[in-house]
C-alpha cells in the first residue's frame, strides 16, 4: 500500500463513520494533539468528531536526513470522536483491517501508555497499540485540557503514518517509503529534513528566537485578555511552544530556565481554554443541538451525564478564585 | 446452596491492575458477606487484562434467622407510677417488635429499669442482598489511576464494557456508570468475537477456555512458563529467569503463544545487560542463553494471539527489535568516545536534588565520605581504589545509553570505565556501590563498592534530612527508608566497626554548607539526633522481624553506635530469652534497675567501698561481682557477649540473696549510698548487653 493510500484509506474510513475530515492546521505543531481541532474541541460538552493529517514538527528529533528511523517532521492521521463511542476499540480495529493488517495475522495489542503535557496542562490515559511487538497507534481518553476536566472524554487515535507505511511496505528506512509508484518519501522530504535540521540545530538565531517568543507570548495574552479573540490567541501560544521546541533544539535553554519556558506556554495554552469555554458558552455550546454522534453511544445506567457540569460551571468565579500571573 | 459469578469486563487492563484489583474485589466481597451473614464456601478468581472475575462457591441461599435483643424506653416512662398500667412509650415499642406488651421484658442497666423484646430476624435471601454487595465490590476497587469514559462520571481502570452476575442461573441487577449486568461475556477479542452467554457459573472457565481464553491466573502462568520453556528447548537455549516479566507478560495475554526471534549476531558484543534490557523494557521479550549463561541472539515474544503465518509476525518482532538494538548500539559507540573521566564536568551542571547541589557536588562528598569510612573501618589501603571509583561513580548517568535506559546506571559505569582501562577493582566498585539494587541483588562483593555505597546513602540521608524532606508516614519520595536499611544491611554484612555517630558528623559536617538557607524549627531535633533515630527506626523494624520486640527495645536502648556489636549483643541475647531460667533472671534484673533508675542521680560515681559492706549477702554479692567484672569487661572487648552474659547470669541468686538480706533503702545515708553503687555495678555488667530492664518478664 503507498503511503498516499494509507492516507487515503483512513481518511475514507472515519468519513464514512460520520467524522469530519479537516485538513491538517496550518501553524508549527509538535503533534495532532495540539491543534486547535483536537486541544480546543477536546473541551466542554459540544460533540466533536474528525480526522485530519497533522504534519508535526520536532525539532530536536531533527537527524538531517541520516537517520532510517526519526524525521524533523512526520506526519501523524489524528482521529478524535467525542464524546467517546463505546465501540470505540472495534472502530479502531476496523480501521487497521481497512488497511491491511488482519488481527489474525499479527498479533495486536493494547499495551497501558498513559499521556501527559506539561506544555498543554493536558493528560489522558490509554494504550500504544501494537503491531507484532511495533508501536502503530497512540490510543488515549482524555481526562484533563488546558487544566480543565474532560467530559465527555473524547477518545484520541493518534496513528504514526511513516512507521505503519514502513511496516506495511517492509522497508527499513522511511525514506523508502513509497508515496505513490516511483515516488519515494526520500524525492519528497528528504531535502526538507537536512535543511530544517541544520536550521533547528546550528543555525537558528537563539537571540532572535527568544525575542519572538515574548513577542508571540505577549500577543497571546493581549488577545484573550484585551480582546476576547482565544482562537487567533491560541495560534500565538502555538508558536511561542514551537519557538520553544526551537530554542531547546539549538541547546539554548539551560535545565533551570526549562521549567519556566514551559510553565510560560501552559499559563497561555489554559487561558485559550479558558476563553474557548467562555466563548462557547456565550454561543450556547451550538455543537450540542446537532446530535452528532459516531459509533454507539450508550445511555447513562447510573447517575449524571458528566457533561452536566458544563450547565453549572462559572468561569468568572475561576478567574477571582486563580488568578493567573 | 448456588454458585455466584461475577465478572467484570472491561478494555484492556494496565497489566499491572489485574491481581491487585483482584485483591480489592475479593477483600470486599468476604467483608461484606461477614457483615450480612452471608456464607459461602470458596472463593476462585479469574483474571486477565480484559477481565477480572470471582466464582464462590456453596454460596447460602439465605442468610440465617437471627434473634436480636433490642432496648426500649426506660420502665420509668413506658408506664404510669403503678409500674403496670402502659403508657405511649411502651405501647409503640410493643407495636414496633410486633410483641403484646406483657410479653416485653425488663433488664436493669447502670441507666435505670429499660423494656427488651426479643426479635427474631428473619433471614433474607442472598438473591436480595447481592446487587449492593456486587455494587462495592465494583466501586472499591482501587486502581493505581481511574479514569472517566465517554460521558460517564463514574472512574474505573479502563472503560467497563460489561458484567456478569449470576447466582446459580439467575442474573443478580449490577449497575455501574452505563453498563448493567448480564450474562453475557466474551471471549478472546480476536479468535472468538462473538458474545458469549453464561447460563450457570459453573460454565464460566470452561466456556471462555472454549473461547480462547485462559482465564485461571495459576493456570495460564503455568502455561506461559511451561511455553516459554519448551520454545527455548527447541530454540536450543534457556530462557533467563526473570520472574517479573513473568508477570507482566501473564496479563498482557489471554492466551500465551511464544514465538522464537533472532536477531544479528553481531550485536552480541554489546553488554549483555544492555541486550536483555532491550528486549525486556520496551518488548517484554525474554532473552535465550546457552548452557553457559551467555546470551544468543535470540529470543521470545509472547503474542497474544496464535497467528495463521507465525513467520510473518515473528518478522515483525524482529524488525522492532532491529531498530532498538541499532540505537543501543549507537549509544555505547557513541558513550565509549568520551571517556568517564571527562564527563565529570557535565556532572557538575547535573541536578541532583534542588537545595543539595549538582551531581558532580555530590560525587566529591561521597568521595571524601567513602575515604573516610574506608580508614574507619581498617582499610586504609583501598582508599586510592576507593577515591578514584567514588569520583566516577555517577559519570555514567551523562551517557546515551543510561539516558535510555536508567536501570543500566552503574553497568554502563563498569563497562565504560574497563573500556577507559581504569582498573578492574574500580570499575566493579563503580558498580557494586549501587547493590543492592532490589530484592533479586546480593550485597557488594568487594570493599570498595560497598564503602562508596555507604557513603552514598549516608549522604542522601544526611543531606535531604537537612533540607527538611524526611519521610513522613508513607511518604518516602526519596526512598530514605530502604537507603536505611540498605546501609545497615551492608555494615553488618561486611561487619564494618565504625563509630556511627562520628561518621554522621562527617557527613553533615560537608553538607552543612548547603544547610545555610534552610529554614529550622526551633521544636527541630538536632540533624544528627534524627538521622540517628531514623536509623534506629528501621534497625527497630528490621529486627522486630526475626526477634521479639522487648528484646530488640532492650539491646537499643544501650546504644547502636557500633552496629556491629549492637547486632552481635542482639543475637547473644536471643539466645538467652528462650531459656527457662531467664524470665527471673529479668526480673531480678529489673528489681535492680529500678532502684538504680530511682536512686543513681543522687550517688556521687565512685567505686563500692568493700569495707563499708557489712551484712553477709552484701558482702558475698560484692564479691561475685569483682571476680566477673574484668572477665566481663574482657570477653565484650572481643565481642563475646554470649560469653559476658554466661558470666553475669550466675550473679543472680546472689542479687536475689542481697534484697532479701538487706534494705538498701537506708537512714544511713553512707551505708544506702554504698549499696545504690553495688547495685549500679551489676547494672553496668548487664548494661554492656542490653537494657534488661526492658524485657517483659512472664508473670
Amino acid at each position: 500500500m503507498y503511503f498516499q493510500d494509507l492516507i487515503l484509506t483512513l481518511q475514507n474510513h472515519w468519513a464514512k463513520l460520520g467524522c469530519i475530515v479537516t485538513q491538517g492546521y496550518d501553524t508549527e505543531v509538535g503533534a495532532g494533539t495540539m491543534a486547535p481541532y483536537t486541544f480546543l474541541r477536546a473541551l466542554g460538552p459540544e460533540p466533536w468528531n474528525v480526522a485530519y493529517v497533522q504534519p508535526s514538527r520536532r525539532p530536536a528529533d531533527g537527524r538531517f536526513g541520516e537517520n532510517p528511523n526519526r524525521l524533523f517532521q512526520h506526519h501523524q492521521f489524528q482521529v478524535i470522536l467525542k464524546p467517546a463511542p463505546k465501540n470505540v476499540q472495534q472502530l479502531y480495529l476496523d480501521s487497521i483491517r481497512a488497511f491491511g493488517i488482519d488481527p489474525l495475522e499479527h498479533d495486536i495489542r493494547f499495551v497501558e501508555d498513559d499521556w501527559e503535557s506539561p506544555t498543554l496542562g493536558a493528560s489522558g490515559l490509554g494504550w500504544e497499540v501494537w503491531c507484532d511487538g511495533m508501536e502503530i497507534t497512540q490510543f488515549t481518553y482524555f481526562q484533563k485540557c488546558g487544566g480543565y476536566d474532560c467530559k465527555p472524554v473524547a477518545a484520541e487515535l493518534t496513528y504514526g503514518l511513516e512507521r505503519i507505511a514502513m511496516y506495511l511496505q517492509g522497508v527499513d528506512s522511511l525514506y523508502d517509503i513509497e508515496w505513490v509508484k516511483g515516488v519515494k518519501y526520500r524525492e519528497v522530504f528528504h531535502e526538507n529534513e537536512v535543511e530544517m535540521s541544520q536550521y533547528a540545530q546550528r543555525d537558528s538565531d537563539a537571540e532572535q528566537l527568544e525575542m519572538l517568543f515574548k513577542s508571540y507570548e505577549t500577543e497571546c495574552k493581549r488577545l484573550i485578555v484585551e480582546k476576547q479573540l482565544p482562537l487567533p490567541a491560541y495560534d500565538f501560544a502555538l508558536k511561542c511552544s514551537h519557538t520553544f521546541n526551537l530554542l531547546d533544539a539549538r541547546g539554548a535553554i539551560s535545565v533551570t530556565d526549562r521549567a519556566g519556558y514551559i510553565k510560560r506556554v501552559r499559563d497561555n495554552a489554559a487561558l485559550c481554554a479558558e476563553g474557548y469555554l467562555k466563548m462557547r458558552q456565550k454561543l450556547d455550546w451550538p455543537l450540542c443541538k446537532t446530535g452528532w454522534a459516531v459509533g454507539e453511544q450508550l445511555p447513562m445506567h447510573e447517575g449524571k451525564p458528566a457533561s452536566d457540569m458544563w450547565k453549572t460551571i462559572s468561569f468568572e468565579k475561576k478567574e477571582k478564585e486563580a488568578p493567573r500571573g | 446452596m448456588a454458585e455466584l459469578l461475577f465478572e467484570l469486563g472491561s478494555e484492556e487492563l494496565p497489566a499491572r491492575f489485574v491481581v491487585p484489583a483482584l485483591d480489592d474485589i475479593e477483600k470486599n466481597f468476604r467483608e461484606q458477606c461477614a457483615a450480612l451473614n452471608i456464607t459461602f464456601a470458596e472463593v476462585k478468581r479469574f483474571g486477565t487484562p480484559r477481565r477480572l472475575a470471582l466464582l464462590v462457591t456453596g454460596v447460602a441461599e439465605k442468610t440465617d434467622d437471627v434473634t436480636k435483643e433490642v432496648q426500649g424506653p426506660s420502665v420509668r416512662a413506658a408506664f404510669e407510677a403503678d409500674g403496670k398500667t402502659p403508657k405511649t412509650p411502651a405501647i409503640k415499642f410493643a407495636e414496633s417488635v410486633k410483641l403484646p406488651v406483657d410479653q416485653l421484658k425488663r433488664v436493669t442497666t447502670p441507666k435505670g429499669e429499660y423494656l427488651v423484646a426479643n426479635v427474631e430476624e428473619k433471614g433474607r435471601r442472598t438473591f436480595e442482598l447481592l446487587p449492593d454487595v456486587l455494587n462495592v465490590c465494583v466501586r472499591k476497587i482501587n486502581f493505581a489511576k481511574q479514569m472517566r469514559w465517554g460521558d460517564v462520571e463514574q472512574s474505573f481502570g479502563r472503560p467497563l464494557q460489561w458484567i456478569v452476575a449470576l447466582l446459580g442461573s439467575e442474573v443478580v441487577p449490577v449497575t455501574f456508570s452505563d453498563v448493567k449486568s448480564g450474562r453475557t461475556t466474551f471471549g478472546h477479542r480476536f479468535l472468538a468475537p462473538a458474545a458469549i452467554t453464561i447460563d450457570t457459573p459453573g460454565g464460566y472457565e470452561a466456556a471462555l477456555e472454549k473461547a480462547h481464553v485462559v482465564a485461571d491466573l495459576t493456570k495460564r502462568r503455568a502455561m506461559l512458563v511451561e511455553r516459554v520453556a519448551s520454545a527455548a528447548k527447541k530454540a536450543g537455549g534457556t530462557v533467563l529467569t526473570d520472574e517479573a516479566l513473568v508477570d507482566q507478560v501473564l496479563n498482557l495475554v489471554e492466551l500465551p503463544n511464544p514465538v522464537v526471534g533472532t536477531f544479528e549476531a553481531r550485536h552480541l558484543d554489546l553488554p549483555p545487560e544492555v541486550l536483555i534490557q532491550e528486549m525486556k523494557s520496551h518488548q517484554r521479550y525474554f532473552t535465550l542463553t546457552d548452557a553457559a549463561g551467555k546470551v544468543l541472539p535470540k529470543f521470545i515474544a509472547v503474542s497474544n494471539t496464535p497467528v495463521k503465518d507465525e513467520a510473518l509476525s515473528v518478522r515483525g518482532y524482529e524488525r522492532v527489535l532491529r531498530s532498538r538494538l541499532a540505537d543501543g548500539r549507537f549509544f555505547f559507540d557513541e558513550d565509549r568516545k568520551s571517556s568517564l573521566h571527562s564527563r565529570l564536568a557535565k556532572l557538575e551542571r547535573r541536578s541532583w536534588i534542588d537545595k543539595l547541589g549538582s551531581m558532580a557536588e555530590k560525587s566529591h562528598r561521597i568521595q571524601s565520605l567513602a575515604s573516610y569510612l574506608a580508614k574507619a573501618v581498617g582499610k586504609a589501603n583501598l582508599v586510592t581504589t576507593v577515591e578514584r571509583a567514588a569520583l566516577l561513580c555517577k559519570a555514567d548517568l551523562q551517557t546515551g545509553m543510561v539516558g535510555e535506559f536508567p536501570e543500566l546506571q552503574g553497568v554502563m559505569g563498569r563497562e565504560y570505565a574497563l573500556h577507559d582501562k581504569e582498573p578492574g577493582d574500580v570499575a566493579l566498585a563503580i558498580f557494586e556501590h549501587y547493590l543492592p539494587r532490589g530484592a533479586g541483588d546480593g550485597l557488594p562483593t568487594q570493599d570498595a563498592g560497598a564503602l562508596i555505597g555507604l557513603a552514598d546513602r549516608l549522604d542522601s540521608l544526611c543531606g535531604l534530612f537537612g533540607i527538611g524532606k524526611k519521610p513522613t508516614g508513607a511518604k518516602d519520595d526519596f526512598a530514605l527508608r530502604r537507603a536505611a536499611i540498605t546501609f545497615i544491611r551492608i555494615v553488618t554484612g561486611r561487619g564494618y566497626r565504625f563509630s556511627l555517630s562520628a561518621a554522621i558528623d562527617q557527613a553533615l559536617a560537608q553538607l552543612e554548607p548547603k544547610f545555610t538557607d534552610v529554614k529550622k524549627k526551633p521544636t527541630d531535633a538536632p540533624l544528627k539526633e534524627q538521622v540517628l533515630e531514623f536509623i534506629r527506626g528501621r534497625l527497630e523494624s528490621t529486627w522486630r522481624e526475626t526477634h521479639r520486640p522487648d528484646v530488640v527495645d532492650a539491646v537499643l536502648a544501650v546504644g547502636f553506635d557500633d552496629l556491629v556489636a549492637a547486632q552481635l549483643r542482639l543475637e547473644a541475647i536471643s539466645k538467652y530469652v528462650g531459656q527457662s531460667d531467664f524470665a527471673p533472671l529479668a526480673a531480678t534484673f529489673k528489681r535492680v534497675a529500678n532502684i538504680v533508675g530511682k536512686e543513681a542521680k543522687d550517688v556521687t560515681r565512685q567505686p563500692v567501698d568493700g569495707a563499708r559492706l557489712i551484712a553477709a549477702v552484701e558482702k558475698t554479692l560484692f564479691s561475685q561481682v569483682s571476680t566477673i567484672d574484668a572477665a566481663v569487661m574482657a570477653a565484650v572487648k572481643v565481642d563475646d557477649y554470649v560469653g559476658a552474659l554466661a558470666k553475669v547470669v550466675p550473679l543472680k541468686p546472689f542479687v536475689d540473696a542481697f534484697f532479701d538480706g538487706v534494705m538498701v533503702i537506708s537512714d544511713d545515708a553512707a551505708l544506702k549510698e554504698n549499696r545504690v553503687r553495688l547495685l549500679m555495678q551489676i547494672a553496668a555488667l548487664f548494661g554492656t548487653v542490653a537494657d534488661f530492664s526492658k524485657i517483659q518478664a512472664p508473670e
